[in-house]
């Protein structure tokens, strides 16, 4: 039987920030496991411009006055939350005030979901599935490189069938420049913005009007990284500006073959929306340089294949999406709960990753580690087996390593696995019972490249899982 | 709408003393003891009625039997109501006296073989009329005489239209119901295959769901869901899940709409106490869809019944009478209530009631026969499990007759395999088929939106052809993606590509070869040698001496052998374990090696005391119960092979159930409470779908300890488990 719960995204961009609400059912596939599945959407916001301070600080007043309206529109009640999250994303999360509404949102919303600022490379990762997921669904086996371009920051995601392999993100995007609507007369730039003018020699400050010509070479500059980014070429990133708007390098596995790109963000809505037939909107419409960006992205030759080719989903709302379909993972059903009285779990630390053959030294450093980090601890675990033998093994050998150093009973201790072995593995790492400890062991969730975790309460069976503090790499060695 | 007759004021002759009906023929002595064994002796031969002791020994023993028969009255049938055990006629045989008198008074003098000629020489109102003045059993003796052109051509002059949003059942129509069973109510595979089958043309005559659990919460939200489907959809239809007639009628009350409403029949009272309903309950259910109804403004029936021979002989409550007869009962119940539909599965059951093709075939021509006469609008759903020697062929040959005979529907059930229910039925192909073979058409206002939609066009002629769109499923879907998400989650997929009106060879072949996997295995044997080199099994038989015996009759591999019962002694430890093959050996083979040893790692970490394993070839579920009572342990833990269906790789696939003796006297008095079952002697817990595409033998192993823990520190099973567990 499918029992319906809610999912909230919230996504505070640079320039706009907005909110869905959507019911989504737990559904039991054919093989037993639990999924999240039919989504509706209750709410979606207008987007807004993201609330700022004269001084160009968060204002947090009007974010909370925002938020307590959407959370009204939408029915939401912190208790009834599955999944989803918030992200403060672009140079909203650069602002110097962002922690406070991290902590905002935290309060309102519980423990059980991610609210994070500054986690670029989640914000890539959540672009691509947002963007792309169902994409990737239709083209197996097909490279997709997402670039998410908002109003700060362009995020980067490689994915292959539906698996982001490689994240990055840089301070790329519409409105490092902000210009009166209508005109290039400039507003505000950001500090990458000064560095960038330097760069290329325009000396024009706030209410100097740009020429069509340093249009051109901002433009081209922009540019030029994004193609590198797609070519896997590092030329461009070797002088200092560029380097300097690099937040999180991304690297292009060399083997990837045949690559299709996909644009999101507000710059790929333009671009989509143009492609459907759509007029450009007037010059500098929203006050900044999108328009001129989506403008050259559409004429650049490397991208014209893609375009024609591929059309995306979520445009300008892919991260909002992702945060609503992909940021939280259900569990698997036969879970090992021993001490579910510990959930939620906010910001748990993943602290190593373990697999079946792992060696002993191995396995006990990352119990040691575990051991010393004050709130517990979780380890990633991959066995690449169901068989009985290496379950028993693992499971046997973490007991001897707990029980020999006298691991403490309060401390958690959560194992997250991919295989669908979690009741038995919790088992044996506890002798059957035998061992009084406070360990958890999640199955049936895919490895992260990432630094914490957030863990729900039990629902029918399952647990939310939500993953934050994402590592750019995609190293999954 | 249709006055119900007061039960009290059906007439029904008192049953007189048991008359022997004797013949003599060829210098040999025939002597039928009872009205009961000479129609069963007149039947071809089927298990069941084999089983029972029913079917005649010879085919001169049955002519002869066919010959007495023929030359009694309908007044000697009239005359002598069929008796369930008390001697007592039961409510269902009182139902079948609800007839047309007048009608029956033409026909009183006549003998059944007279009436047979009458019904061949007749036309289509007169047959009609004299249906109306038959019992069931008096329809069921017909159809004994009947060979298999007469029981298609006899068939075939009867209508029997019904009205709901569509008309089904008029002359030259071919409907079907779609059934879109997904094993856990995925509401996302139901989905899928909502729209395959409409891309297909079927369900013009319902939208029909089996459930998986069926409570009023599940049942609402499936309705809902499926009534958003159909306005989603437009198709005109209406939509039905098959819950117990009490689930559908707590839906209504909640406003749910429950549009028809369906139940499953017996053809005697004690079978329909086990089906938990009474006639009065169903008079309750037709008035209640009278006055509440949806769709009690347009429709002129609503209710639903499915029933199929050998149910009543399967529960063990025939009362002595034989499949056929039994069938035709039901339809004498369902007669009183004008249903919409009535469907026949014979050969759901199994080798027990019907072991080959010929039974099949031949038993689905009696029952649509016996259906019609009676005047219900007959929908057969010839089947069949994996454990029969019933094929696709043999199926198919069935389908080809009953459209010929003029059945009102098939079922559409994708690809043939039932993806909740483990049996194989008729698909969407199948229908469209049929209806090209035999130049059918679907109901008319389904096949005007199949026109407007594409899946359908006509040519110059008129005729109807497939359009463009037929067997496109996408053509629904909002998005690729949604299509997707859809196929991701509809099981026992194996293609979509189709060539004419058949799936596309590649398709069938995946079909048959699954089909073929699993009957691999419910025949392969229980290889002890190989158990025993993981674990000291000791070895027990059961009464089934052979394969043949163990899938044809249950009841033997329930119960042990009088060999073993000598050595087996009470050992009075907490848990047993037993492994049986069922009717899958392979299951067994596949998920021993890693389930035992973490059973066998869990039980010593938990301390509890265990009994030597144990190894039983040719067993069934319920013999656990006189296991337990043997050994008097406290659980069983019985590991036992699931009945294949139609994905190869579920025919590996292993229940474990936990049977718990309420041996403590304390305890059974808490059970019967809980159950309402005075008698109660043991509680189930079931953890079934165990092997690697399901939950993995491993992962089974650390849930059955800790579920094993649960009974024994509780000292409960079932569903009084899951409340102590609920109550915390």
């Amino acid at each position: 039987m499918s029992e319906s719960v809610k999912l909230i995204g919230l996504d505070f961009g640079t320039t706009t920030s907005i909110a869905v609400v959507a019911l989504a059912r737990l559904c039991r596939t054919a093989v037993g496991r639990m999924e999240l599945g039919f989504q509706e959407e209750v709410f979606r916001s207008e987007m807004v411009f993201t609330p700022l301070l004269p001084d160009g600080r968060l204002d947090l007043a009007r974010v909370e006055s925002l938020l307590n309206g959407w959370l009204q529109a939408g029915h939401v009640h912190t208790d009834e939350l599955f999944g989803g999250g918030a992200l403060l994303t672009g140079l909203t999360a650069q602002k110097e005030n962002a922690a406070g509404l991290v902590s905002l949102i935290r309060r309102r919303l519980g423990d059980a979901l991610i609210a994070t600022a500054d986690d670029p490379c989640l914000e890539s990762w959540l672009a691509f599935m947002g963007n792309c997921a169902g994409l990737a669904r239709q083209h197996p086996g097909l490279a997709i490189l997402n670039l998410d371009i908002g109003g700060g920051t362009t995020n980067i995601a490689l994915g292959i069938s539906g698996q982001v392999t490689r994240t990055g993100c840089l301070f790329l995007g519409a409105r490092h420049v902000e210009l009166v609507p209508g005109s290039y007369r400039i507003v505000r730039l950001s500090a990458h913005a000064r560095a960038l003018f330097d760069q290329v020699q325009i000396s024009k400050g706030l209410g100097d009007e740009l020429t069509s010509t340093e249009v051109d070479v901002i433009m081209s500059f922009y540019l030029t990284l994004l193609e590198a980014v797609c070519t896997g070429n590092r030329e461009p990133f070797q002088n200092s500006i560029a380097s300097l708007l690099e937040q999180a390098r991304f690297q292009m596995p060399a083997e990837v073959g045949d690559i299709a790109v996909t644009f999101s963000g507000g710059v790929g809505e333009l671009i989509y929306r143009y492609l459907q037939g759509q007029p450009w909107p007037a010059t500098t419409h929203f006050g900044d340089l999108g328009i001129d960006l989506a403008q050259r992205i559409v004429q650049a030759p490397i991208w014209a294949e893609s375009l024609r080719r591929i059309r995306p989903e979520s445009g300008g709302r892919a991260t909002v999406y992702g945060l609503l379909r992909h940021a939280t993972e259900v569990s698997g059903s036969s879970l090992f709960l021993g001490n579910a009285d510990i959930l939620p779990l906010a910001d748990l630390p993943i602290l190593g990753n373990l697999r079946g053959d792992s060696p002993d030294f191995q396995v006990h450093d990352v119990l040691r580690l575990v051991r010393q980090s004050s709130c517990g601890g979780g380890i990633q675990l991959q066995l690449g087996t169901h068989d009985a033998s290496v379950v028993r093994d693992v499971g046997q050998r973490i007991a001897r390593f707990l029980q020999e150093d006298a691991f403490p009973a309060r401390h958690p201790l959560v194992f997250l696995m991919e295989e669908n072995l979690g009741k038995v593995l919790g088992q044996y790492v506890t002798r059957w019972g035998a061992l009084p400890l406070r360990v958890l062991v999640i199955d049936e969730i895919p490895r992260r490249d990432a630094q914490y975790v957030r863990i729900g309460l039990p629902r029918n069976q399952v647990v939310p899982v939500s993953y934050y503090g994402f590592l750019p790499h995609g190293d999954r060695s | 709408m249709k006055e119900l007759t007061p039960l009290s004021e059906i007439a029904v002759p008192r049953p007189g003393p048991e008359q022997v009906y004797r013949s003599r023929f060829f210098a040999q002595d025939f002597a039928f003891q009872g009205l009961k064994r000479l129609l069963g002796a007149a039947d071809c031969s089927k298990a069941g009625d084999r089983h029972a002791g029913l079917a005649a020994s010879s085919e001169t023993e049955r002519e002869v039997a066919r010959t007495i028969l023929s030359n009694l009255t309908l007044q000697h049938l009239y005359d002598n109501p069929l008796t369930d055990a008390d001697d007592k006629v039961d409510s269902v045989m009182a139902v079948n006296y609800d007839i047309d008198h007048a009608a029956f008074a033409e026909l009183a003098g006549l003998t059944l073989g007279e009436v047979k000629n009458q019904l061949l020489r007749a036309g289509a109102v007169e047959v009609q009329r004299m249906g109306q003045a038959m019992t069931g059993v008096m329809a069921a003796a017909l159809a004994k005489l009947c060979d298999v052109h007469e029981l298609i051509y006899l068939a075939r002059k009867i209508t029997r239209p019904t009205r709901a949003r569509t008309l089904l059942g008029t002359p030259g129509t071919l409907s079907s119901r779609l059934q879109g069973n997904h094993p856990t109510d995925d509401l996302r595979g139901i989905t899928f295959l909502f729209y395959w089958g409409l891309s297909l043309g079927t369900g013009d005559a319902l939208i029909g769901l089996n459930p998986a659990i069926d409570t009023v919460d599940n049942i609402s939200s499936v309705l809902h869901h499926l009534d958003k489907l159909r306005r989603r959809t437009g198709a005109p239809t209406q939509i039905c899940v098959l819950a117990h007639i009490k689930t559908q009628l707590a839906c209504l009350e909640r406003g749910v709409p429950v549009e028809v409403i369906f139940q499953s029949l017996g053809g005697t009272d004690r079978t329909n106490n086990e089906f938990d309903i009474t006639v009065d309950l169903l008079d309750h259910a037709y008035r209640v869809m009278v006055e509440k109804g949806p769709l009690r403004d347009i429709a002129e029936q609503f209710m639903y019944f499915e029933t199929g021979q050998g149910s009543e002989y399967s529960y063990g409550k025939h009362n002595g009478i034989d499949m056929t007869t039994s069938e035709a009962l039901c339809y004498g119940l369902a007669r009183r209530y004008d249903p919409f539909m009535v469907n026949n599965v014979t050969g759901f059951i199994g080798p027990e009631t019907h072991l080959d093709n010929f039974e099949m075939v031949l038993a689905n021509l009696q029952d649509h026969f016996m259906g019609k006469l009676l005047g219900l609008p007959m929908g057969m759903a010839p089947c069949f499990t994996l454990h029969s020697n019933i094929t696709l062929e043999g199926q198919q040959i069935a389908t080809e007759l009953l459209t010929a005979a003029g059945a009102n529907y098939f079922m559409d059930v994708g690809l043939n395999t039932d993806r909740m229910l483990a049996y194989f039925d008729t698909s969407g192909h199948d229908n469209q088929t049929l209806r090209e073979i035999h130049g059918k058409r679907l109901a008319p206002e389904y096949l005007e939106w199949g026109l407007n939609r594409g899946i359908f066009t006509l040519d110059a002629q008129g005729t109807v052809l497939r359009g463009p769109r037929w067997g496109d499923p996408r053509q629904f879907c909002e998005s690729d993606a949604e299509y997707q998400e859809l196929l991701a989650a509809t099981p026992a997929l194996c293609g979509l590509e189709n060539a004419g009106p058949r799936p596309a060879n590649a398709v069938a072949r995946q079909v048959r070869l699954n089909q073929g996997v699993g009957r691999a295995a419910i025949h392969a044997e229980l290889r002890i040698d190989d158990l025993q080199r993981i674990a000291p099994f000791r070895v027990i038989t059961t009464e089934a001496s052979s394969k043949e015996a163990h899938l044809g009759s249950p009841d033997l591999g329930a119960r042990i052998s009088a060999q073993s019962i000598e050595w087996l002694t009470p050992e009075n430890r907490q848990v047993q374990i037993v492994v049986s093959d069922g009717l899958s050996a392979e299951a067994v083979h596949h998920n021993m090696n890693d389930l035992l040893p973490v059973l066998f790692d869990g039980f010593a970490g938990r301390s509890f005391t265990t009994g030597q394993p144990i190894a039983a070839r040719y067993g069934r579920v319920k013999l656990a119960e006189p296991l337990a009572e043997k050994l008097r342990c406290d659980v069983v833990v019985y590991l036992i092979g699931e009945r294949p269906g139609g994905d190869a790789l579920a025919s590996r696939s292993l229940s474990a159930y936990l049977v718990y003796r309420l041996g403590d006297p304390d305890i059974q008095k808490q059970a019967a409470r809980f159950s309402g079952n005075a008698g109660i002697c043991f509680e189930y817990t079931v953890i079934s779908n165990i092997y690697s595409g399901g939950l993995p033998p491993a992962e089974a192993g650390g849930v059955i300890v800790e579920r094993v823990s649960e009974i024994l520190s509780r000292k409960a099973a079932g569903n009084r488990l899951m409340s102590l567990v609920k109550q915390g």
